[in-house]
């Protein structure tokens, strides 16, 4: 069977929730019926037939060709499943995802993988502020699952994590890990200003040191733990990075300790 | 002469009947509103009728401070307790000019409720903290604690680690005082108004939540603009939800980022904006392509808009209800000179009254 694929017709002319367009929803649904649901967010809503021309019958694994920075929430909710998006996504792509696989091909807007529960979300280009974050008034962010960005991240990803892995793969903004209860933080690039800022357990694991660090997080030295192997080779099968991130005993910093103190940021030591 | 149709004078009710029909017509309408209690009122009242999405003029200063109660939440005292009951007051960095009064006026008067019946006072600093201003620093001898060095969130978690008795790898000036002094002290008060990330106010917060652990204390929040805070309490009462809030689905709908009215303009979703502000001098910021209604304080038309009415102030023109934070809760604002302009609140409700006859697309 062909994906059932959404292609776009032109750029739309307001924002689109997406939410409604995922193989949990869209399985047995005739492509009639698929077509007049109702995805704009203005006072007179456009429909997918206005946006999308549909192809394809595989509900378990969908297309969107060609994408928009006002494609919102894109994959969320999704339990199963494969979708694709050829383009850029707007905000919350992968909103409290709970199984299933999003690889977005272009760019992501703000809090792509916000509240994500389960299943692995991939983004080939860059990722706005927030990845993985919580939205207003929610007491956590990501609670399971993977993020990997392969492009830089904006600030504050990572905000109040629970659990799962965001793997940021050209760098990030400020705050990485802010108010993390736990769960790990990988990246590969530059760090901004204060990472892992009020955390209380959890891990930031970077490809070098920090340059701006809290001044409640205090240096463990040199560890030499079974950890960073075990870690190091899981992002290698994984296909996240291609060589070790921390190597042999890297360097540990403890924190941040304005809150509980048992986060823990690391690095390769040099 | 109160209202024009592009640079064009024309009687109030042609200009209502033109911004009746640029509401009924648009698709996605965004107001930013700057009034009073009763303006505000109308004004949401109106956006849920419309679909529109609302924010306050100034809503990129509020968002903190926003978030401040919907994401984090805290421990908060009204001024007339905290002058009452504090023996201990600390302002934690820069507090508006605005609200210099009312900390005078608790450095002039001692707590009846404390055992000592004394006050002292603190100032926590960062690196780009502002001195107390030379009469309140006189009357309130308050004694800086922090460092010129690290930012005002830093110095926070470092205070914090050392009020847990924990380590920092910087040591703040004035820090065992601070230190004794909160430990000793039977209701400290941390003063403080907003802070341009919200990570600081998070961690002045957790400090709060620690303290309160084994004794007593408590914050006084300053908002930047109390007549801004009163916009953000009525869409509060009257939504479920402050401002950053759209009816685009008929349901209230709070999001502070697809409800941000500038980025909305900025990208082009938005295909009309009504603009009220009550402040003199005030003008929008100038949209090329985007039609505008205006509601302003001033005589002539706003270059650009499409329709520009002219509004009287509350507590000038007419009587009013704005929010007080020396209070903390609104007060009635009585026309000091009062004149024939009329109030949102009026212009409003001309504009309701004229939607009644135009093809409002439903929700």
């Amino acid at each position: 069977m062909k994906p059932l694929t959404f292609t776009l017709r032109s750029e739309p002319e307001e924002r689109l929730d997406l939410s409604g367009l995922i193989p949990d929803r869209l399985g047995g649904m005739p492509v009639v019926e698929i077509a007049g649901l109702s995805i704009g967010t203005s006072r007179s809503p456009a429909i997918v037939g206005d946006i999308f021309k549909i192809t394809g019958t595989d509900a378990a694994n969908i297309v969107f060709a060609g994408g928009s920075g006002r494609f919102d929430f894109v994959g969320a909710e999704m339990k199963t499943g494969h979708i694709r998006v050829d383009g850029d996504v707007g905000a919350r792509a992968g909103r409290r995802m709970a199984g299933g696989t999003l690889v977005i091909e272009g760019k992501a807007g703000l809090q792509a993988g916000s509240g994500l529960k389960n299943g692995r979300i991939e983004i080939n280009g860059d990722a706005g502020e927030g990845v993985g974050g919580p939205m207003a008034g929610e007491i956590h962010g990501m609670t399971g699952g993977l993020i990997i960005v392969r492009g830089k991240a904006g600030h504050r990803s990572g905000e109040r994590m629970r659990r799962g892995i965001i793997a940021l793969l050209k760098g990030c903004g400020d705050y990485a890990g802010l108010n993390m209860v736990a769960g790990t933080i990988v990246v590969a690039g530059r760090v901004g200003h204060y990472p892992g800022h009020l955390m209380k357990r959890g891990s930031l694991l970077f490809d070098r040191r920090p340059a701006d660090l809290s001044p409640t997080f205090l240096d463990c030295g040199r560890v030499d733990i079974a950890f960073q192997a075990l870690f190091d080779r899981y992002l290698m099968e994984e296909k996240i990075l291609d060589r070790p991130l921390l190597g042999a005993k890297p360097t540990r910093l403890g924190g941040d300790n304005a809150v509980l103190g048992k986060g823990e940021i690391m690095f390769p030591r040099g | 002469m109160v209202a024009w149709i592009g640079s064009r004078t024309v009687p109030l009710p042609t200009a209502i009947e033109q911004a009746a029909k640029l509401l009924a017509k648009s698709r996605c309408p965004v107001f930013s509103l700057d009034s009073d209690i009763h303006g505000c009122r109308s004004l949401i009242a109106l956006a849920e009728q419309v679909g529109a999405t609302y924010d306050h003029v100034n809503g990129r200063d509020l968002v903190h401070q926003v978030a401040l109660h919907t994401d984090i939440g805290g421990f908060f005292a009204t001024a007339t307790e905290v002058q009452r009951r504090a023996d201990v007051i600390v302002v934690v960095g820069d507090v508006p000019a605005v609200h210099h009064d009312l900390l005078l006026s608790l450095a002039a008067t001692t707590p009846d409720l404390p055992r000592s019946g004394k006050r002292r006072w603190f100032h926590i600093r960062g690196k780009a903290t502002l001195a107390l201003s030379g009469k309140l620093q006189r009357r309130a001898k308050a004694v800086d604690a922090g460092s010129s060095d690290l930012p005002i969130d830093a110095v926070l978690g470092v205070l914090r680690a050392s009020l847990a008795a924990r380590k920092a790898s910087v040591v703040l000036d004035n820090i065992d005082a601070f230190l004794g002094t909160v430990a000793n002290a039977d209701f400290p008060v941390f003063v403080f108004s907003h802070f341009g990330d919200a990570a600081s106010l998070t961690m002045l917060q957790g400090m709060l939540i620690d303290i309160n652990k084994k004794r007593r204390a408590t914050a006084l929040f300053l908002p930047s603009d109390d007549d801004a805070w009163g916009m953000v309490l009525t869409s509060t009462w009257m939504t479920g939800f402050p401002p950053r809030t759209g009816f685009s689905t008929g349901s209230p709908v709070y999001d502070p980022w697809l409800c941000d009215v500038d980025r909305m303009i900025a990208g082009e979703e938005a295909d009309l904006h009504l603009w009220v502000s009550e402040r003199d001098e005030v003008d929008p910021p100038r949209r090329s392509g985007l039609p505008t209604i205006v509601l302003t304080r001033s005589d002539r038309p706003v270059a650009g808009a499409a329709v520009t009415v002219r509004i009287g102030k509350a507590g000038l023109d007419h009587d009013g209800v704005v929010y007080s934070s020396r209070i903390g809760t609104l007060r009635s604002a009585v026309a000091k000179a009062p004149s024939d302009l009329p109030s949102v609140y009026v212009i409003v409700e001309q504009l309701q009254h004229a939607l009644q006859g135009e093809d409002v697309a439903s929700c």
